[in-house]
């Protein structure tokens, strides 16, 4: 029976002085009692101003200016408040995306349960009801006493789902909610959410950018981008036959690291800008099957193949049979190859058969599999010369401890213990961990950007290789800035990398004139090189933007150029895909493979996602509360972890 | 100090989270980038405009004020206490001056400690706040402690008992005396505006680049503040306003410069309220809260410049 | 108790900070110091009078001796309450002077910022829960066209309007000349209506700051996800606009409470000389035309620890009214 039908609703966002944009468009579909939808679609889709519009929850500029939705017979888009009042959380509550600020900082979490009980008029007692919830999402009923700021993130986080649930609601929608979270405790609260759905039988529309996750959990997929569905089908078909261009390119820019082999694609181009009309198919300009009808007609959502789909090609059933690679192992969607040029990504370095990834060494393991990617072959040749050169960088039992002091006590906290490592010209060493393990620390420690308590930090690239070595523990002042030219850094949030008062020529030219001293129009050109090196073509439409004028792909190939500048020895990349959205990732990684190819680069590859440092990674370091509890080649770690935390790690990963 | 000082807390703590959040949603690029769109925008702000078209147009009156003024406002050769005439338009003081030339002239010298103790006091703040923030440590305590000072001593009481001590109170000392008062608040804006920038990506990528920390305060850290900065000199500017025409409203003034402080001060001691002169009481009063609203109004854009929630809700 | 007994040491070294403060002003003039003020006193080309002399040196704390010397016995006189003599008051003491006053200014300034932050905080706590209303706009712009009046003009006005024209109260002063402090009936209605439109004059102006403030940090806290959460649970609009709205914008305009009383007491200098009213912003004002240093100075020191008093008390109300600040002093 049908829960929820949305019908038309469309929301437009209508700044000041700013062009109007029309943020969700057209949007219709139905939730039954009891089904687990996903609604999947990368940032700035609409999927979350979809989500506050089915709440009611937007606020100016945004309003609804179409459409319906009904909820039992009643239209929530335009019910009266007192009526809609009596009808949320009973009927329909929700979990934001940042536990951090969902709930009230100042009154403990009992009175938010205490709250919402009054509110709705339930007479039982809150401290009984409030604690059988707490015991629902697996938490102490103590944690009712406390106030917000007194819990980490994952409880405050269970607590949302807690309140959610509290008045036994028929729907419960819940936006990006473990985002933030790390794999392990997504992992929990995701599985008990699966579990509380069994036994309490709501429905649930999960909205997401995480693609593996809505797989795993959703009956149905809901596909959104630049505004509307473009594909509505059940998960199961949606993964072994998708309809939608756009969906199909999703599914290659996802995959599940332990598989065999891996590959992942990305999509070209980026997003229409949805405060101008566009008469034709919005996706068309990305679409590798566009023709000429989709430049000029709209596509409506219609049925096609037990699903609901728009796109004019797959609706004339022209659309190419073959289904994307990762997911079935088949080689790579050809479309994408062909009209993707540069910006795709086709890597796979990884174990080609599932002998390899016991038996054989690092170089061994990958051999067989040269020649189904351009990186895994010359990536081969690579590791083994790599095996014989001297290490570059060595970290050597390194421990870090920090000390506060309040008043008269000192509280010592240890961040890093006994970590040793060492990194080769030509190969990455991947540092995977969750956030707190210390993988930044190890960063900071290396740039010497901090000191470690003991051990050593020694660098080898100094003058020509004939020298000492350098002890980078020892550097300061001017010593330490003569350093720095040979190891750089490309950052995590390309945004945030670049100053956004500053053009790109600007931050270019910074390192070159500091330890290139290049001047003037020399620094200019040389930025030119270094931005087409990093594949920003061409470089003169590039050189006078500033940072918000480039899209996060573009950012972080100018981040990435940058630290080239100085023409480094080491590379230093603190999770430089996490921020960007799925479907451009897989452009971004070649890119690194590419440099530490090409520059015989000596790569740290800082990131908690095991997709990236199974395609990037020569090499993987498992790092938990400051200890490396796993290392080896990355076959052998990803493919036959020993460690229990390691295997944990692995274990959150979806399973498709 | 005519203005209450709570106004000025919270509408700037909000400039400040404002700051931020423009970062995050990368408006602030396009807001405060290197474009021409900065005064546009501004202008494109109705409440802002009205008050730039005020400042504008004392600005003018202050510029040719002795071309403006029908006489010299210090000349007492007119009959005493008129009401308002042809001649003089406001009448004249108990002392036989014209109430109106001294209007005219006045707001030069409202002009001058706003744009002067304005810009000293930003600049007190500037650096003080800057340090602080980009110091850290020892230097930090120690400065935030006196920034802390400098927030708490009541200002007017202050410049009071300072200007008591001076033996000539000339125009500069005046505006010696409200800087001294008044950086604390713009400092402690600035160390905090400061504390985030420092620890952004892009400013360790600079010291990467090899940067050094003068030119990183220069071209990474202060571009990014300017509409911080430029606020903090408008409040700073009002304050200073408010501050001189309370101090000549007290008699502690430059007693050879007119201002409309001390033509409220006369007006007060000469009788203007028993003899009826509401012009001579009136005038003053209004075009010093006439030039605090042009103030008021241009902060109203500035927070929207770099707010795009306010920009938002108008 | 972290946070406590940090801003009790703050409370602590601010106080030991205005009291240097107002040991070194003086001194910030070239000479002698002692010499400097009595020549200001006597006036150009007259004669110092040795005994002045001794007088303004006690009032600086050191009859001769190096500044340290003098700083210490300094510091001993102001914490023993020894101000020295008033100059032009003389044979009373700044003490007496100063407890003369500081009940007027003490009632006049405790009443009205009060009733300030009250009516401030709910007309602040009404716009924003009506945002983006008529009423909303109606206050707001309201209260920014009355905060760009100047105060004492306002307070001249008043005087104007309702001493000289409507005669509906006295003009000036703190009492009227049939009526002698004291608690007697005459004298509190008396006094009364004398303070009626000095409290007016700080009145009127003084809420605007707590409007502002409440509405901008409410209309904030209201757009954040806890309060859309509160919506999306049903909650009763009333309650969400005290509990997720007006309950959390509260607290900056607690601490900002401090730092407003310094520039109140500014105005409060300012209405006192106005409506000539017996407190120790009149009692400043005159001291300096007298040329009185030792009252003037022991007033300022009053008026800056009363500051610090209030924003000693106003930090332990917020260490009480957001429990985000105590634990985080804490760990």
């Amino acid at each position: 029976m049908t829960l929820l039908e949305v019908d038309q609703l469309s929301v437009t966002y209508t700044p000041r002085d700013q062009p109007a944009v029309r943020a969700v468009r057209d949007v219709s579909f139905t939730i039954s009692d009891g089904e687990f939808v996903g609604l999947l679609g990368e940032s700035g889709c609409g999927k979350s101003t979809l989500g506050n519009a089915l709440l009611r929850l937007l606020s100016p500029p945004a309003r609804i200016i179409g459409g319906r939705v009904l909820f039992d017979g009643a239209d929530l888009a335009t019910l009266h408040t007192r009526q809609l009042r009596e009808l949320r959380w009973t009927n329909l509550s929700t979990v934001f995306q940042s536990s951090m600020n969902s709930l009230n900082p100042v009154i403990r979490i009992r009175e938010q349960f205490a709250d919402t009980f009054a509110a709705h008029r339930v007479t039982d007692n809150v401290d009984t009801r409030a604690a059988e919830l707490m015991e629902l999402v697996s938490l102490d009923r103590r944690v009712l006493r406390a106030f917000p700021h007194e819990l980490s993130g994952g409880m405050k986080q269970r607590v949302a789902l807690a309140l959610a649930l509290a008045l036994r609601p028929k729907l419960v929608l819940l936006d990006e909610p473990t985002t933030g979270l790390d794999v392990v405790v997504q992992r929990s609260i995701l599985d008990r959410l699966a579990e509380l759905r069994q036994e309490l039988g709501f429905a649930v529309l999960f909205i997401s950018h995480d693609l593996g996750t809505v797989l795993q959990m959703a009956d149905r997929v809901l596909v959104m981008y630049a505004g509307e569905i473009v594909e509505n089908r059940p998960a199961a078909e949606l993964r072994s036959d998708p309809r939608h261009p756009y969906t199909r390119g999703l599914l290659g820019s996802y995959a599940d690291p332990r598989q065999p082999e891996v590959r992942i694609t990305s999509i070209p181009g980026r997003t229409p800008d949805l405060s101008v009309s566009h008469p034709g198919c919005l996706f068309a300009p990305r679409c590798p099957y566009a023709e000429d009808a989709c430049t000029q007609t709209h596509p409506a959502l219609l049925p096609d193949h037990g699903g609901l789909v728009r796109c004019l090609v797959a609706q004339a059933d022209r659309l190419p049979t073959t289904p994307p690679g990762p997911l079935t192992g088949a080689t790579v969607d050809p479309a994408f190859v062909a009209t993707g040029g540069a910006e795709v990504a086709s890597i796979s370095p990884g174990i080609a058969d599932a002998a390899g990834t016991s038996s054989a060494g690092a170089a061994g393991a990958r051999s067989p599999n040269a020649g189904s990617g351009s990186l895994s072959a010359a990536d081969t040749d690579e590791a083994t010369g790599a095996g014989e050169t001297a290490a570059i960088l060595v970290v050597h039992d390194v421990h870090k401890r920090y000390t506060t002091r309040k008043g008269l006590r000192t509280n010592t906290v240890t961040a890093i213990s006994g970590v040793s490592l060492a990194l080769h010209r030509g190969r990455v060493t991947a540092l995977v961990g969750q956030s707190g393990s210390g993988k930044t620390t190890i960063a900071r420690l290396i740039t010497g950007i901090e000191r470690p308590t003991t051990g050593e930090v020694r660098f080898n690239g100094g003058g020509d290789g004939d020298g000492d070595p350098t002890r980078v523990d020892r550097l300061r002042g001017r010593a330490l800035r003569d350093y720095r030219r040979h190891v750089q850094m490309v950052f995590q949030d390309p945004f945030a990398a670049l100053n956004p008062t500053r053009t790109v020529a600007y931050a270019l030219s910074r390192p070159l004139v500091n330890y290139g001293g290049l001047r003037g129009g020399a620094a200019r050109d040389r930025a030119a090189e270094l931005l087409e090196s990093v594949g920003l073509f061409p470089a003169g439409q590039f050189l006078d933007k500033l940072p918000h004028q480039l899209s996060g792909g573009q950012r972080q190939r100018v981040v990435t150029a940058r630290a080239l500048a100085p023409d480094p020895a080491v590379l230093i990349a603190d999770e430089p895909i996490s921020m960007l959205d799925v479907s451009i990732r897989a452009e971004i990684l070649e890119l690194l493979a590419d440099l530490v190819r090409t520059r015989r680069l000596a790569m740290l590859y800082i990131t908690h996602d095991l997709l990236s440092a199974r395609l990037l990674a020569d090499e993987v370091l498992v790092l938990n509360r400051g200890e490396l509890v796993e290392s080896g080649p990355t076959a052998e770690v990803i493919g036959a972890p020993r460690n229990d935390y390691t295997k944990l790690l692995l274990d959150s990963i979806p399973r498709l | 100090m005519s203005t209450p000082a709570p106004a000025v807390p919270t509408p700037s703590r909000n400039t400040q989270t404002a700051v931020e959040q423009g970062h995050r949603s990368g408006m602030r690029g396009r807001l405060l980038g290197r474009q021409p769109g900065w005064f546009a925008i501004l202008w494109r702000n109705r409440k802002c405009r009205i008050g730039l078209l005020i400042l504008a147009g004392f600005v003018l009156v202050a510029l040719f004020a002795p071309v403006l003024a029908p006489y010299d406002p210090r000349s007492n050769d007119f009959p005493t206490s008129l009401g308002p005439t042809g001649d003089h338009w406001l009448g004249t003081t108990v002392q036989g001056e014209d109430v109106f030339s001294q209007l005219v002239v006045g707001a030069r010298t409202s002009l001058i400690v706003g744009l002067a103790a304005g810009l000293l006091s930003t600049l007190v703040g500037l650096v003080i706040g800057l340090t602080a923030g980009y110091a850290g440590g020892w230097v930090d305590e120690i400065l935030s402690f006196l920034i802390n000072l400098g927030l708490v001593v009541p200002a007017l009481p202050l410049m009071v008992t300072l200007a008591a001590y001076s033996p000539v109170r000339g125009l500069w000392l005046i505006i010696f005396v409200i800087s001294v008062t008044g950086w604390a608040y713009g400092a402690r804006i600035k160390r905090s505006q400061i504390i985030t920038l420092r620890t952004r990506d892009y400013i360790t990528a600079a010291r990467f680049a090899g940067d050094g920390t003068a030119r990183i305060i220069a071209r990474e850290i202060v571009p990014n503040m300017t509409s911080l900065i430029v606020v903090g000199f408008m409040g700073a500017a009002l304050a200073a306003i408010g501050g001189e025409a309370g101090l000549a409203f007290l008699g502690l003034g430059d007693p050879l410069t007119v201002s409309w402080g001390t033509m409220l001060n006369q007006a007060s001691l000469g009788g203007a309220m028993i003899t009826g002169q509401w012009a001579w009481l009136i005038a003053p009063g209004l075009t010093l809260a006439l030039l605090i609203t042009s103030f008021t109004l241009i902060n109203f854009g500035i927070d929207a410049l770099s707010n795009p929630h306010l920009r938002e809700d108008g | 108790m972290a946070y406590f007994a940090r801003r009790f040491a703050f409370f602590l070294a601010t106080l030991w900070a205005a009291v240097t403060l107002n040991f070194l002003i003086p001194r910030l003039q070239p000479g002698d110091p002692a010499e400097a003020i009595v020549s200001r006193i006597g006036g150009k080309g007259q004669a110092v009078d040795p005994a002045q002399l001794e007088a303004v040196r006690t009032m600086l704390g050191a009859p001769g001796g190096n500044l340290f010397e003098q700083y210490v016995r300094y510091l001993g006189a102001v914490f023993s309450g020894d101000f020295g003599v008033s100059y032009s008051y003389f044979p009373y003491s700044v003490t007496h002077m100063i407890g003369e006053a500081l009940p007027w200014t003490l009632v006049l300034v405790g009443v009205t910022q009060i009733l300030s932050f009250v009516i401030g905080t709910l007309l602040g706590t009404w716009a924003a829960y009506r945002r983006n209303t008529r009423v909303d706009s109606v206050i707001t712009l309201g209260s920014t066209f009355v905060g760009t009046l100047p105060f004492f003009w306002i307070a001249l006005l008043l005087i104007y309007v309702f001493a000289i024209t409507l005669r509906w109260f006295p003009e000036r002063g703190g009492y009227g000349g049939g009526s002698s402090p004291g608690w007697n009936w005459l004298f509190i209605s008396d006094a009364f209506q004398h303070s009626v439109l000095p409290g007016l004059a700080l009145l009127i102006t003084g809420p605007i700051g707590w409007i502002i403030g409440m509405r901008n940090n409410m209309v904030q806290s209201l757009g954040e996800d806890h309060a859309r959460l509160a919506v999306a649970r049903g909650l009763p609009e009333r309650r969400i606009a005290i509990t997720y709205g007006a309950r959390i914008a509260i607290l900056p305009n607690v601490t900002g409470f401090a730092i407003a009383l310094g520039s109140i007491l500014g105005g409060t200098v300012l209405v006192e000389t106005v409506f000539n009213y017996p407190g120790m912003g009149r009692l400043l004002l005159e001291s300096v035309s007298n040329k009185d240093f030792p009252l003037m100075q022991a007033i300022f020191l009053f008026t800056t620890i009363g500051v610090l008093i209030a924003n000693f008390l106003a930090d332990i109300l917020y260490g009480f009214l957001d429990p985000r600040v105590r634990k985080a002093e804490n760990s």
